[in-house]
This record gives structure tokens, sequence and C-alpha cells, in this order.
């Protein structure tokens, strides 16, 4: 086994007094679908955000295939291959569909700098670009506007706009939030399906325990930014302690 | 036929109209007239520019004037000192803005939205407080004064600018020039990557896109423009002044853009010809025309503000829709 | 040593009425988050409209110092609850044009109404004529009541704010609105409240400028909200304390700049803010709004 395609090194962070990563190290193998987890506050979004340099790391090393990018900016990330979604869904709203996914096709091929060729004879970023939007079922919707777009569709094309950077690691920050069931069904298939083709290995941060324990080989549980539990699904669910923080909580909000 | 093919054939049959008005102006009225197109063309040239940033990009700067000044004060040091031929001077006047806006963008682009704003409000005042004050070279508060409209000579070609007439064209000429310019750098992979950072910021950022590079580079290419404008001035008013550099000339690009229309290729060019239109129309009955203007701008923050590209698009619209529906 | 004490009084006396100006648009920016370029109007509607005031009222000089501001609040009562509060929503462009918008209807008002050219208010106009001798030299006593009123003033924002039940309300509001508003504060209103006090302050500015500048121009407006901006800038928009210091440092680099280095004066200052920004993107006491 060769290198990890990510780890994290003694990751650490704080705003103000407040802790959000203490002393993080672990690592993410290529292929294994990952779900993190943790209660409000956990610091699971921060997580990704020092991950994918979106904050600035404050202690420690993050390493992508073994080479260490934590002083590199958020597009130089991208373009080695990290992705990410947000939370809230994160599009360019103004912006048909198609354009959307072209924007990542272009930076990808290290063409968007161009400025006197034309979109329309952009032939490969636009294959490219179809090829994507259909992957996730989007391909009639190209020529609409992103904002005219469903809620559920809306999350689907920001999906979209991370694959077509084609990251070899891809974060997804709450990918169902929002969706109604159907949507939410057709979504994980894909993330299924996509993650079973081998090229992106996903990163997933969760709130549902549905799709965490479907989804998941493995489990990250976060608690107030330290590490509390790691390993596969019913290891998880089995330990003492997440059971005590997390699913303890999570049992007693859902008791009536 | 779809709504987007209908406005954009409004849109073309709009600027042909405008064009040939704008060509035909000068024909058809006297020299005060053609004055009047120059300084349209003049300002349509700095707003479109102006508007790939701001429209385009979504990036409100407030110290244009500045590098209008740069533009303006090359042209003008250049034909006193070096050499009147006005094309070395004009491609000066461009390079100047640019530069200048590539050092000023150096330090704002890190700034985000109002600081950006604020901060290139300093900086272009800071280039007015330089221009004020560095007499020996500026002329200071007087200005440069008493630079020629040489012919432009190219080895056998001779082309006289001196006159209304033949400056105006060689004007209306340069504005078709950053027009077409303008459009290409709209349609080109470019020119869609800028208006994802417009839209969203982050997200362009994490679709591998260096955004402070690319805002840098909007800037820098207004920059160019607006120099270029600034030289064209010092041409037909044989001055340059520190005013140029004012937050107050500034603002007009701005102006021009929202009132045409934000959103569209030749809303700064179509804005131009309003303002000045408007600012003739009303300096003849008043003397309110701060007054008169500011009305005008409430009028379409308030209610239009797709500007008059956008509201004779949205006009056309409903006509179509109109007559589709029996 | 004795010309230094002179210019720094001088310095700090211009940047009190700075300081006028840009608590209010601070203040604003900090509840609204909204940037006022009209802040400077209602600084010159203050001064324009104090002046008349006390040449009717004359000689009961603080009713109409008192009156003045109060009938500018108006003005900012006005522009607040019928134009800027449909902009809310928009994004930043136009929020900052609807506000230039107004700098140059009420430029316009004030020349339709006072004339274009300069007004001169009398020497004597106010009390506290007469100057008093500091180190040997003569300093005005009015310049001295200013460089006290700007820090009372500072002193009551802060103990309005800080103390008290409204003041916690402002803060909740500036820091969280839609808490603010589940939590049954009527936010709307309190913008306008908020937009009116700050309308007030930048007045008050003006009208005790009235007998300290000795002129009177319709563009007094455009080159005090410039300062004020960098004021305003230069200490983190939002922050008061940080108006206050930026005003004091300003104010004296200001006549510093004018008194030592003439040909530099203006560029120094707008150096002075971009060195500052540069080093700190938000400002000395900037925090970033959510």
């Amino acid at each position: 086994m060769s290198a990890p395609l990510l780890e994290v090194r003694g990751l650490s962070n704080h705003f103000g007094s407040v802790c959000t990563a203490r002393d993080l190290s672990l690592s993410f193998a290529e292929g294994e679908l990952t779900s993190v987890i943790g209660p409000n506050g956990a610091g699971k979004s921060t997580f990704i955000n020092l991950l994918t340099g979106h904050l600035p790391v404050q202690a420690g090393q993050v390493l992508f295939r073994g080479r260490d990018v934590t002083g590199l900016a958020v597009h130089q990330r991208v373009r080695l291959g990290m992705g990410r979604s947000f939370q809230i869904a994160n599009v360019f709203p103004g912006l048909t569909v198609l354009e959307n996914v072209l924007i990542p096709a272009l930076a990808l091929a290290g063409r968007a700098g161009r400025p006197l060729s034309r979109i329309s004879g952009e032939r490969e970023a636009r294959e490219q670009a179809q090829g994507v939007l259909s992957r996730v079922g989007l391909g009639a919707e190209a020529e609409r506007p992103a904002s005219a777009l469903s809620h559920g569709d809306r999350r689907l094309l920001e999906v979209a706009v991370a694959l077509a950077s084609r990251p070899a690691l891809l974060f997804l920050d709450e990918p169902t939030a929002g969706m109604n069931p159907v949507e939410r069904t057709r979504l994980l298939e894909g993330i299924r399906a996509l993650s079973a083709g081998g090229q992106t290995t996903f990163v997933l941060v969760e709130h549902d325990m549905d799709v965490v324990f479907a989804l998941s080989a493995r489990v990250v549980v976060l608690h107030r930014g330290e590490l509390l539990c790691d390993g596969p699904p019913e290891r998880v669910r089995a330990d003492a302690r997440v059971r005590e923080v997390y699913l303890g909580h999570e049992v007693e909000e859902a008791a009536p | 036929m779809s709504p987007a093919a209908g406005s954009r054939r409004g849109a073309r049959a709009l600027s042909w109209a405008a064009a040939a008005a704008l060509v035909a102006l000068p024909l058809l009225s006297g020299k005060f007239a053609t004055y009047l197109g120059v300084r349209v063309a003049l300002l349509a040239i700095f707003g479109t520019g102006y508007n790939l940033l701001l429209g385009r990009t979504g990036l409100l700067s407030f110290g244009h004037g500045g590098f209008y000044a740069a533009g303006a004060y090359a042209l003008g040091l250049c034909s006193l000192h070096l050499t009147a031929h006005p094309l070395p001077g004009l491609a000066l006047a461009l390079a100047a803005g640019a530069a200048a806006a590539l050092v000023v963008g150096f330090f704002c682009i890190r700034a985000s939205e109002v600081y950006f704003s604020m901060l290139t409000l300093a900086f272009g005042m800071l280039i007015f407080a330089v221009v004020w004050n560095a007499r020996e070279i500026t002329g200071g508060d007087d200005g440069l004064v008493g630079v020629m409209r040489a012919p432009i000579a190219l080895g056998p070609l001779r082309l006289d600018i001196a006159g209304e007439r033949a400056f105006y064209l060689l004007a209306v000429a340069l504005l078709a020039g950053s027009l077409w310019l303008a459009h290409r750098l709209r349609r080109s992979p470019f020119g869609l990557t800028l208006a994802g950072i417009r839209e969203n910021p982050v997200r362009a950022e994490f679709a591998g896109v260096p955004v402070r590079r690319y805002r840098l580079a909007a800037f820098v290419i207004s920059g160019a423009y607006a120099g270029l404008a600034g030289g064209l001035e010092v041409l037909l008013e044989s001055n340059a002044r520190p005013t140029m550099a004012h937050w107050t000339h500034s603002a007009e690009p701005i102006l021009v853009s929202l009132l045409g229309g934000l959103h569209s290729l030749l809303g700064p060019a179509v804005g131009s010809l309003a303002f000045v239109a408007l600012r003739e129309v009303v300096q003849r009955f008043t003397e309110n025309w701060m007054l008169a203007f500011g009305v005008v701008l409430l009028v379409i923050i308030l209610g239009f503000r797709g500007g008059i590209v956008g509201a004779v698009e949205a006009g056309l619209r409903a006509r179509r829709a109109g007559r589709a529906a029996p | 040593m004795q010309s230094i004490v002179h210019v720094v009084l001088a310095g700090l006396s211009n940047g009190m009425f700075i300081w006028l100006v840009a608590s209010g648009l601070t203040l604003i920016f900090g509840v609204l988050g909204v940037l006022n370029f009209a802040h400077g109007s209602f600084y010159m509607l203050g001064a324009y409209v104090s002046f008349s005031l006390v040449r009717a009222l004359s000689p009961h000089f603080y009713l109409a110092m008192l009156f003045g501001p109060l009938v500018v609040c108006l003005a900012g009562w006005a522009v607040e609850r019928w134009f800027l509060r449909a902009v809310y929503r928009l994004e930043l462009p136009y929020q900052l044009l609807l506000t230039f918008a107004f700098v140059l209807i009420f430029d316009n008002l004030v020349k339709i109404v006072w004339g274009a050219g300069a007004l001169h208010p009398p020497p004597g106009l106010g009390p506290l004529e007469g100057s008093v001798e500091i180190l040997g030299r003569k300093f005005p006593i009015y310049s001295l009541f200013v460089i006290a009123v700007g820090p009372l003033v500072a002193l009551a924002l802060w103990a309005l704010l800080e103390r008290t039940w409204i003041g916690r309300i402002v803060r909740a509001a500036a820091s969280d609105r839609e808490m603010a508003a589940a939590l049954g504060v009527r936010v709307p209103a309190l913008f306008t409240g908020v937009f009116i006090f700050g309308t007030w302050l930048g007045a008050v500015g003006g009208a005790l400028a009235v007998p300290y500048v000795g002129v009177l121009t319709p563009g007094m407006g455009e080159s005090i909200i410039i300062e004020a901006f960098i004021v305003a800038v230069l200490g983190g928009l939002g922050s008061l304390k940080g108006a206050f210091l930026g005003a004091l440092v300003i104010g004296v680099l200001n006549a510093f700049g004018t008194r030592f280095f003439p040909a530099f004066d203006m560029a120094l200052i707008f150096l002075l803010m971009a060195a500052v920004l540069l080093v700190r993107p938000r400002g000395l006491f900037g925090v970033a709004r959510s």
C-alpha cells in the first residue's frame, strides 16, 4: 500500500478561546468512503475548512498524496485533486447550469484564462461538463439558469461543479441537508456509484445517521475538536463513548 | 424562438441603431454636437472598460479616475516632452492606465467588499494628491496645458485629426475597437470565469480559479481602458487636469454603467449617451443638473436596475409575448 | 515647542469634527451594514440649517444649535424610511450608489436654498469668543470647547451602547439581525432610529462647525465625508473606538502635514490609510461581519 491519499498530522485550531481542532491526526485511503460525524459544534465544518484551505492552518500539517499542501491556496489544492461542496447550496446562481460546470472544467484544463477564444469553441471542456451533468442527472437542465433550479437540483448541481474539477478526493458537507426523500435517494445512489467507479474518494460530513451507516466504509467521530473514535460503522456504533456523547444525545433528542 | 435569442436580437438591433445614430450625429449637426459626440465616445470607452470590472467581475472601484488621469498625464507629458505624434502618446496612455491599475490593484485586491471600494477610493485620491502637488511635472492645479493634436503619420499616410469631425471619427473607431474587445472578453472562457467570480467568489476558488489573479487582471484591463480614455481627452481638450483623478470623476463610469445597464455589453455606451444628453438638456433649462441626475439615479436604483438596455430588452420581450399570445 | 503644541491643538479640534461625522457613519455601518456617502451632506445640512437658525433666533445661539440638527434628522428619516429600506437586500454597489444619489441631491438643494457661493458667518457669532494664551500664543476658546466636546460625545456614546437597555438591543441587532428579530426586536424601526441618531451626530458636527470654519460652501460635505471614510476605515468600520482614535490621528497628522510638509499634506493621509489596510485589512479594530 502506497502513501494515503490524504494525511493530517497534529492539526489544531482555535477561534478565540474556543478550540475547534485539537491535535487531530488521521489519514484517508484511496477509495474508502468515509463519513465524519459528531454533534453540533464538534468541529466538522472547521475540519473540512482546514483541510481544503478555506481556513488557514494554525498548527499541524496536511499532506495530499505525500505532498505537503498546508501552505497552498484553495485553488492550488483543487488543481491537485481536492474538491468540496458546501453546507448551503453554493453555486453560481446567475449563470446557466452548463456554465456552472464549465467554470471548473475550464480551470482544470488550464483554459479559464483565455481572453479571446469563444466559449462555444471549447469543445473538450463542454463535453466534459455535459458528461458530468448527465452523470448527476441534470443533463436536461443545461441551459436553465441555476437560480431557477429546485433546492434539491441545486445541491446536485453543486456536487456536479465539484466533480467537474475531477477531484481525487471530494469532501461533501452535509450533501443531503434540506433534500426531500426522493432527491436524497437519488443523490446517495449517485455517490455510491461514483465511489464504486473508483475515480473519486468521498469524505462525507453528515448529520443524518441513516446516510452515514448506509454508505460509509469508515466513520470518524469528532467531539469538541478532538478525535473520539475512528473505525468501521459497526464498531463506531458499538463504541461506548460515541454512544455517550453523540448517539446518546441523538436518542435523547429523538425521544418524545 | 426562445426568449434568450429574442433578447439577443433585440440587443443587436439596439446596438446597430445606436451605432448608426452615433456616427450620423456630427454629419447632421454642428461643431458643438460633434464635440459632444466625442465626449460620449470617451465616456463610453471609460465606462465599457470599467463595467468589465463592475458588471462582469462584481468589483466596485472608486479609484478609476486615477487611472484616467494616469493616461491623460502620460499622453500630455509624452506630447510636450517626447513627441507630439498621437499614436505613441495613446499607447503610453493605455500602458500608464494599466500600470497604475496594476500597482493599485496589487494592494487593493486582497480587501473585500466595502474595504476594496474604500481602498481604491484612497489610492485614487492619492493619485489626485500627487498630481496636484507635483507642480514641476504636472503643473499642479493648472494642469498640463498646450497639448497639440498633431496628425497621425504612418509612413506615407497622414491622418489629420485636428478637425473636430476627423477626431470624432477617430474616437468612434477607438470606441468600436473597445466594444469589440469587451465583447470578445465577455464571451471567452476568461469572461465566463469573471462572471463566476462575481456570482460566487468562494465557489470560484473551489472550482480551481485563482480568484485574486483574475480580479487583478480585470482591474488592469479596466485601468487600460481608463488610461486610453484619459489620453483621448487630453487630445480633445488640449489639457490634463488633476480633477480627472478626483473621486467624483471616478463615479462617472459607475453612473453610466448603471444608467445604461450593468449586465449588457452596450450598457455603459448607451448610458454615456444618455448621461451627456441629459446633462446638456437639463443644463439648458436649469442650473440644477446634479439634482436631476440624483433623482434619475434614485429611479434607476429603485425601479430599473437593468438600466436603459435592460428596460428596452424587457419592453421588447413583453411586446413579443403580447404578439405571440392572441 | 510652542508651535508643535499649537499644531497638535489645531489638529485635535479639526479631528473632533471628523470624529463627529465618522461616529455616525461607523455606527450606521455597524448596525445597518450600509456605508452612507450622504453622511457628509448631513454635516453640511447641519451647518447651513443651524447658520440660518442662528440668524433667525439671534441671540439664542444655543437654541439654534439644538434645533438645527433636529431639522436635519427629518432628512435622515426620509432617506432611511423611504429609500434605503428598499435596498438593504441588494448588493453593495446599489446601496452605495443610492446614498451617492443623495449627495448630488442634497448638494444641489443647498445651492438652491442658500446659493452656490460661499457663506461667511460673521465673527463673534456664537458664545465662547476670544482666545486664551497657551505657551505665549493665543488659541481660540471655541476650539478648546470643541476639543472638550469630542471626548464627551465619545463617552456618552460608549455609555449609551454599553450601559443601557437600548444599547444592548442595538448591539444585538448589529451582531445578528435575525436573532434580534426572533427575540422580538422591531428591527426596521431600530434601523430607522439608528440612522436618525447617526444623522444627528453628523449634523451636530456641522452645527458646531458654523462658528469654527468661517466659511460654508456646498462642497463642504464632500470633503469631510472622504476624511470620515478614511477615519472609519482606518479604525475598522463599525468600531466607534477605532473611529475616535482614527479621527485624532488624522486630525493631528493633517495639521502637521499642512504645517511642515504642505506639498504632501493630502497624500500623507491616504498613504497612512493604505498602509494600515495592508497590514490590517479590516482596520485597527475591525471585525469580520457575519
